[in-house]
């Protein structure tokens, strides 16, 4: 038998070179600006609920890997990924156990009952979160005034913006958006800076490891929703605003404030449960900014971008039917 | 190149400046597979033990789907055996065994010098040429060029299949200079060597096709000077087109981009919207054909990948292409793949014996542990395939609708429409046999709609 004997396969016969790994990688390292913020402003009890949270995550998918008797996943990172993702939307002060059962919630009831990576209809990290949310609220409302790394002052407890804003549709005014974007404000770990978060989007925009459309989308739909609440709410009416850029500023403050911005860019594109078409994913993305408005504007919910990116995931099959025109196919009749 | 491209296919590394063919001597044995293009089986015209000539004719078929095969070396038959051709279908292979004189047969047909010669002679005449010369179109799966030139023999049973509406007259000739499939660039390395033989053969191309226009896609940032100056003497248009924009330098895209014709798939081509296209090289052989009034019996064929010198030869036809990775300075130690035409669309031989012929236009050699291996992982619906599939479809469903033999599903999902272009292979990160599933859901959709 002839030791060198040729392999024979279909083509291609070169591949890209991406990989399920490498492309979390890239979503790891698009989250670091991010949570490096968020640590530097909450620091140490921040710290320990990220961690907690990605080795709760880590060990869930040990353990499910185990009853499943399959090889289990952690290499290609996408749990961890996950786990970071949780991390960063829980508020900084966080009971110890939170991150931990939000860790576990997130592999086992998000992910591997269905069949893990590639089979989970919804974003499993959003899962975990709204099963959290609605089982302990306050624990889930823990969170803290920011402060510079290194202050040593004590933590004291705070309430978020988009809290103040349920109170009082006034809080445009009040807010420098400068602080907000960069962070400077009370919120979870890994959303508060706007733009860590926009930096760490268009890097993975770059990569092309998302689609562009949906967080075009996102942002394009929010803008709209918000200049329409802007122009049509009776209570914004009221604080009397004339000019555009007024009303835009409660715009910058909508794009800024809460998830909206790791909804659009990384919670929203998470590959599994975003639409695969052109327009279905630009129709994804709108609907993200929409839902996101609507509620923080009307609805009963402090924050709608969460919530905003669950709905769409179950729409998602749905959106994935807008297909676009096969070149070369034959209309008969034409 | 147009705007939405941009965003679709995938961009492969420019290819290296490619040098202008190097003469390879003829073999000692040449074997010439009585098919060497998409069609019928020639019949051989010859026994083992008698004398052949350079051009003498050693297969050829009453039937119109088939080329005829020449000699290549003047010597002895020594067998008749069967081998296995680029595609894995077995052919009777005529062996010749090379005495090193390279005598040629009597010229029987007599030369045509020059552009205006093509222009004045009867298509019927010029076609009747090609088909004599057995020239078969440069490409993996290429059909006779007589095939190619001529209008379907059963217009109306053709439109049926087809499905489309109407066959259009045929108005414009597009002649290919760029490669779609780098490295695997025989185009490219013909490009200084143009002269008169590309003027008589386009003439004779738009003459017997009825094309009007002729347009010239050169590649971007390749040296083609002489081919443009060319164009400004004959009147061609010029367009230029990207080396590495992937798979839009592919017949049925390219049409498309030149003149905004959608190519009907999958039974249809670039004739039944009124372009014939040709790749350069073929252009070349058909102007060689005319000119010297003989066959031609060599083939521009290029290697590259993992070889000590990858570079573009001029070969006999019939010579192993073992021979030629010889020449190239060898291949790796431990060789892995290779590859009959580029990485994406090439198909990979399992003997580097199998000989160089008029549908080959070069190799790709890899070494075993550069193989690319394929997972079983199931797909993550991340839309990359979607993104990249230069014709609109949705890969990553078909995929999982082929994998879990739903044909007929996948087939109501354009399944048929696919080009096989292998962009959602190169793009998957679960690193699925996306071109795999597909073809082997269009051919099990074929079988159903056969029984």
């Amino acid at each position: 038998m002839n030791e060198n004997l040729l392999t024979v396969s279909t083509s291609p016969h070169k591949l890209g070179g991406m990989s399920v790994r490498s492309m979390y990688l890239e979503y790891i390292i698009a989250l670091a600006p991010a949570l490096l913020v968020g640590l530097y402003y909450f620091g140490f009890p921040a710290l320990i609920t990220v961690l907690l949270t990605v080795a709760s995550a880590a060990v869930s998918e040990f353990v499910a890997s185990l009853i499943k008797k399959k090889p289990s996943n952690l290499s290609n990172l996408h749990v961890l990924c996950m786990g970071l993702m949780l991390g960063m939307i829980l508020p900084p002060g966080a009971p110890w156990w939170l991150p931990i059962i939000g860790g576990a919630l997130t592999v086992l009831l998000g992910m591997s009952i269905f069949g893990g990576l590639g089979a989970y209809p919804m974003n499993p990290v959003l899962v975990a979160w709204v099963a959290l949310y609605i089982s302990w609220p306050e624990s889930m409302n823990a969170f803290l005034e920011p402060q510079a790394l290194g202050t040593g002052d004590e933590w004291s407890e705070a309430e978020t913006l988009l809290m103040q804003l349920k109170g009082d549709v006034s809080t445009f005014e009040m807010v420098e958006l400068g602080a907000l974007w960069l962070g400077n404000v009370a919120g979870f770990i890994g959303s508060t800076s706007a733009w860590a978060l926009l930096v760490g989007g268009v890097y993975l925009l770059i990569r092309r490891i998302i689609p562009w459309q949906i967080p075009v989308g996102a942002v394009l739909g929010a803008i709209g929703m918000a200049l329409l609440a802007a122009y049509t709410d009776p209570s914004i009416l009221e604080l009397g605003y004339e000019e555009f850029g007024a009303n835009m500023n409660i715009v910058w403050f909508h794009l800024g404030a809460g998830g909206f911005m790791i909804a659009a860019f990384f919670l929203g594109p998470e590959p599994v449960t975003s639409p695969v078409t052109p327009w279905g994913t630009f129709l994804f993305g709108v609907g993200i900014g929409l839902m996101t408005i609507i509620v923080r504007t009307w609805g009963g919910l402090v924050d709608g971008a969460f919530y905003g990116v669950l709905l769409m995931n179950a729409v998602t099959p749905l959106l994935d039917r807008i297909r676009p025109k096969v070149i070369g196919k034959v209309v008969s009749g034409a | 190149m147009k705007l939405s491209n941009l965003f679709k296919g995938i961009r492969l590394p420019r290819p290296p400046a490619a040098a202008p063919p190097v003469d390879l001597p003829a073999p000692e044995r040449v074997y010439l597979p009585l098919r060497q293009h998409r069609g019928a089986v020639a019949e051989a015209q010859v026994k083992p033990g008698d004398q052949v000539a350079i051009g003498q004719v050693v297969g050829a078929s009453e039937e119109f789907e088939s080329a005829a095969v020449q000699a290549t070396v003047s010597g002895v038959v020594e067998s008749i055996v069967q081998t296995v051709d680029p595609a894995g279908q077995k052919v009777p292979t005529v062996v010749i065994k090379n005495d090193g004189a390279d005598t040629w047969v009597a010229d029987t047909a007599e030369a045509l010098a020059d552009p205006a010669g093509a222009k004045a002679s009867r298509p019927s005449r010029l076609l009747k040429r090609l088909r004599e010369s057995g020239l078969v179109r440069a490409q993996v799966e290429g059909r006779p060029l007589h095939v190619d030139l001529s209008p379907p023999m059963a217009p109306q049973s053709y439109l049926y299949m087809t499905g489309i509406p109407v066959v259009r007259p045929v108005d414009t000739l597009i002649v290919n200079a760029v490669d779609p499939d780098p490295p695997v660039c025989p185009n490219l390395s013909c490009l200084t060597q143009v002269g008169e033989e590309l003027a008589v053969g386009v003439a004779a191309l738009a003459r017997i096709s009825g094309a009007k226009r002729v347009i010239l896609a050169l590649p971007a940032g390749g040296d083609a000077s002489a081919l443009a100056a060319m164009a400004g003497q004959h009147e061609w248009e010029t367009a230029s087109v990207s080396q590495t924009a992937y798979p839009f330098a592919t017949d049925n895209l390219l049409v498309s981009a030149l003149t905004g014709r959608q190519v009907p798939t999958p039974y249809g081509e670039p004739k039944d919207v009124g372009v014939v296209l040709m790749p350069l090289i073929s252009a070349l052989d058909v102007g060689r054909v005319l000119i010297s009034g003989r066959p031609v019996i060599d083939r521009v064929f290029t290697v590259a990948g993992e070889v000590k010198n990858p570079q573009t030869f001029r070969v006999r036809l019939g010579t192993p292409i073992r021979d030629v990775i010889e020449a190239a300075g060898g291949g790796p130690s431990r060789p892995g793949k290779i590859i009959v035409g580029g990485p994406m669309m090439g198909l990979a031989i399992f003997d580097p014996a199998t000989p160089v012929t008029r549908s080959t236009e070069g190799v790709l050699v890899q070494s075993a542990g550069n193989v690319v291996s394929y997972a079983d992982h199931p797909c993550i619906h991340c839309g990359r395939c979607v993104a990249a599939c230069p014709v609109n479809l949705i890969p990553s469903e078909l995929g999982k609708l082929c994998e879990f033999r739903m044909y007929e599903e996948a087939a109501e999902m354009n399944l048929m429409n696919c080009i096989e272009c292998g962009c959602c292979a190169y793009v998957c990160p679960a690193k699925r046999p996306m071109v795999h599933f597909l073809r082997h859901g269009k051919t099990e959709v074929l079988a159903g709609r056969m029984e």
